[in-house]
């Protein structure tokens, strides 16, 4: 569960601040939805319209595990983050989990509408959700723990001149594994194919099928580019990329809101037959366009 | 001594009817002019100095000035609102002609809403042509520093007037010590072209101020209309800004960063969607207008402001303040869209506006005060007029007529200290020159600066440009009947603390009838 939520203020405590001709603003935020995907729920709802002379200075969304009786958030839930258009993504971990969410609208004069009808989604199960057989930093939406991190890829070519080799167990993410994979359009990376080894043991190979997660903070934009994914030297996939914000070279949190960050997430299948008894190797080599930005990256077995 | 009514305020039709989309209460009893209409009874007791984000005057004409603060006692508060209650608050103000005001001349009471970030832009009229004044406000008993200010002269007077121009205040990349050097020089008014604050997140990244780091609510970008607040009022927390606006009136313009590095009209160069950019632009707008001493026409109608205008300063010169980001094309694709005939920097209706009054100005002098480079420079810089060439040929055909007084254009954006002449034809640089151009450093964006920089060589090429220095300062410039001079102030450095002596870095002028700048020895 990776909600970055601020627990001092709810829903109700924020609308009951103040009386007076400046304290409520009429109605409520309408057609709130709530869609659970793979690591996020995607929030929309109507744009506010204020009494002339306001603005929208921003929507708060609030965020709660459980619904109160009859529906009512306002006890009960965290502020999520604020915003300033009609939606907002809320980055969740790989359980799958019910949430239930609300708005209020705040606009120019400090006033605030009634929070909005709740809504609940569920997300979607990640394979990262199951037992771990080998990873490499947290499911977070945060790359914070890796090495380099959050903006020191110039000295990326210094710190792993022949790329990361990295063996669960015994290596850490802080020291073993860069935060940003360049790729061969990276001036800074030499303008070369770099290849990240995930080195682990299993004491006898698998019976069933496992599968691979990679979650990303954010991707260059215009220039993504696509990786090889080998696991024991036999291909698995290519890995297209989605364009990201081109700003996870500098920062390494995609829970704020309001950060720029754009992440992606690839989940996949690693047939039984790939692995062996003794030590594997997941390698991830970039092929064709600028970095990608890690949050995490696992090869996990269904419990 | 009191405020007049709306209907000798120069308040027009045109602008009840925008006001009346914005909140027409909340527009005059802000501007002083709501005379019994709002009360602010049974506000909540300030208890601290609300007045710590100073005072400001802009604006200036023949017979009145705006004059401007905003309540926040708390200025960096979180929520945007500076520390203040949601209620409405009177804001008591006086025009004197001595500093101690003794001779009040002009008096009245504006409404301090929360719906305007507590903010006032009293207009004051009646005053008397070419003559300082001091102003004040008071607030349940708490009184403002003292500003002053100096009235533009008469329509029929040359008198000669002395001006600055500023932009481009990073304030995380150094202190605004330039204002020391520009309240020290006391000018009559002072330009600002663009970049007020800058929207981007403050972070150890970009903190070059030697100054305590101002914490995570600045990390990010700013994005809400509390977000654009608090970054309003960390830059003027600033006290050698606050001083600048204090020593003199200011006519100001916005460039990008007051929204959104590089965008144009309802773009945004970052990805945003059109309907999502047109909300940011409009709680940035709406943050702009809170904190300047802005005319009531210059608070934005949703995603909309009128921010072009027109003002005169005596007879001697008619400022022509541009917009040249609401309503320019965007960025170019190719080389084709680029040179495209239709393409526009400042929108149809706003360059038709241009040339009329260029060509219908009665002074003697036609000033442009506008954001970005309009000199030719490079094909590449497509954010400044080399990306609309077309519409830069346009404005130098009509800068080039007969019966059009001469110009001087003043320009923000570029960080450096740079002038050239502007061309008849950048095809041929033997042909006519039409107009010169004063481009201004920033006041503290980039940094130190140097001398020279790797910018230098692609502005220097040209046979028209004449200076070119990258250290921050701005322009002191001086007019009169005869010649429109331009001096380059800088100081050495920004990033230790505000400590720094300004000095004069070149001085050039433009005489009447005499087409071209010449540099004064």
């Amino acid at each position: 569960m990776t909600d970055t939520t601020d627990p001092a203020t709810t829903a109700a405590s924020a609308t009951r601040a103040g009386r007076g001709r400046w304290d409520h603003t009429p109605g409520a935020v309408s057609g709130l939805t709530a869609t659970g995907g793979l690591a996020t729920v995607e929030l929309t709802w109507h744009s506010y319209r204020p009494r002339r002379g306001q603005l929208v200075d921003h929507y708060e969304v609030y965020v709660s595990e459980r619904a109160d009786r009859g529906g009512d958030l306002a006890h009960s839930a965290t502020l999520l983050g604020r915003t300033l258009y009609p939606h907002l993504t809320h980055r969740v971990g790989p359980e799958p989990r019910r949430r239930h969410y609300t708005v209020v609208a705040v606009v120019s004069s400090g006033a605030r509408t009634r929070p909005a009808r709740p809504v609940s989604a569920v997300s979607a199960r990640s394979v990262a959700a199951g037992r771990a057989v080998a990873r490499v930093g947290d499911f977070d939406h945060k790359g914070l723990e890796f090495a380099l991190s959050p903006d020191q890829s110039a000295r990326y070519r210094t710190a792993f001149p022949t790329g990361v080799d990295y063996r669960y167990g015994t290596s850490t993410p802080g020291r073993d594994w860069s935060y940003l994979h360049p790729g061969p359009s990276d001036a800074w990376g030499g303008r070369k194919e770099h290849t990240f080894a995930l080195r682990f043991d299993l004491a006898a190979a698998p019976k069933d099928d496992l599968a691979c997660a990679l979650w990303l903070i954010d991707a260059h934009a215009t220039a993504a580019g696509a990786a090889e994914v080998t696991l024991n030297g036999r291909p698995v996939r290519t890995l297209q990329f989605q364009g990201g914000a081109t700003r996870g070279s500098l920062e390494g949190d995609a829970t704020r809101v309001g950060s720029a960050l754009k992440p992606s997430y690839y989940e996949f299948p690693l047939a039984a037959d790939l692995f062996t008894a003794g030590e594997n190797v997941l390698r991830l080599r970039k092929t064709s366009g600028s970095w990608i930005a890690y949050d995490a990256l696992g090869v996990f077995a269904a419990e | 001594m009191s405020a007049a009514p709306p209907s000798s305020n120069g308040l027009d039709r045109r602008l009840f009817l925008q006001a009346a989309g914005v909140g027409v209460g909340a527009l005059l009893a802000g501007a002083g002019l709501a005379g019994q209409a709002e009360a602010a009874g049974g506000a909540p007791r300030l208890r601290d100095d609300p007045f710590r984000l100073g005072v400001a005057s802009g604006e200036p004409a023949s017979d009145g000035i705006v004059l401007w603060t905003r309540l926040a006692p708390r200025p960096l508060a979180d929520d945007g609102h500076g520390g203040m209650a949601r209620a409405g608050y009177d804001v008591r103000w006086q025009v004197a002609e001595d500093e101690r005001f003794r001779r009040v001349v002009r008096a009245g009471t504006a409404l301090a809403l929360p719906e305007l970030g507590h903010s006032v832009h009293p207009q004051v009229r009646g005053l008397r042509p070419g003559r300082q004044y001091f102003y004040r406000f008071q607030a349940q008993g708490h009184t403002s520093p003292v500003g002053r200010f100096r009235t533009a002269p008469g329509d029929r007077s040359r008198a000669a007037f002395s001006f600055a121009t500023a932009s481009c205040q990073a304030w995380y990349h150094g202190h605004f010590s330039a204002y020391r050097d520009l309240v020290a020089r006391d000018p009559d008014v002072v330009f600002f072209l663009g970049d007020y604050v800058y929207e981007y997140g403050i972070t150890a990244a970009n903190m070059w101020r030697a100054a305590p780091a101002p914490g995570p609510r600045h990390e990010l970008e700013t994005n809400t209309l509390a977000d654009y607040r608090v970054r309003y009022s960390l830059f003027k927390t600033d006290p050698d800004l606050q001083a600048a606006h204090a020593a003199a009136p200011w006519i100001l313009t916005p460039d990008d960063h007051e929204v959104q590095n590089d965008y144009a009209d309802e773009k945004s160069a970052y990805g945003i969607s059109e309907e999502d950019f047109l909300l940011r632009r409009a709680v940035a707008y709406r943050a702009y207008y809170e904190n300047c001493p802005l005319p009531p026409l210059a608070l934005a109608q949703g995603p909309d402001a009128r921010l072009h205008r027109r003002l005169r300063y005596g007879g001697l010169a008619t400022l022509h303040v541009l917009d040249g980001r609401q309503y320019r094309d965007p960025k170019p694709a190719n080389t084709e869209e680029q040179y495209a005939p239709g393409r526009s920097m400042l929108g149809a209706a706003q360059e038709q506006w241009l040339y009329r009054g260029l060509r219908t100005a009665d002074t003697r002098w036609n000033l442009l005060l506008q954001q970005v480079g309009m000199v030719k420079v490079t094909e590449n810089r497509v954010d400044q007029w080399d990306g609309y060439p077309a519409a830069r040929q346009r404005l130098l055909d009509v800068l080039g007529e007969r019966g059009v007084a001469p110009s001087v254009v003043f320009t923000g954006d570029c960080h450096r200290s740079i002038a050239g002449d502007l061309l008849a034809d950048f095809a041929d640089p033997d042909s006519a020159v039409v107009s010169s151009e004063f481009l201004g450093t920033s006041i503290a964006s980039d940094g130190d600066g140097a001398p020279s920089d790797n910018y230098a060589k692609d502005w220097m090429q040209h046979p028209w440009m004449s200076f070119y220095d990258g250290r921050r300062g701005y322009v002191l410039g001086h007019a009169d009947a005869g010649a429109v001079t331009a001096e380059y102030r800088a100081v050495p450095y920004v990033r230790a603390d505000n400590q720094a002596a300004g000095f004069s870095l070149d001085r050039f002028r433009v005489e009447h009838g005499r087409p071209g700048m010449q540099k004064v020895s």
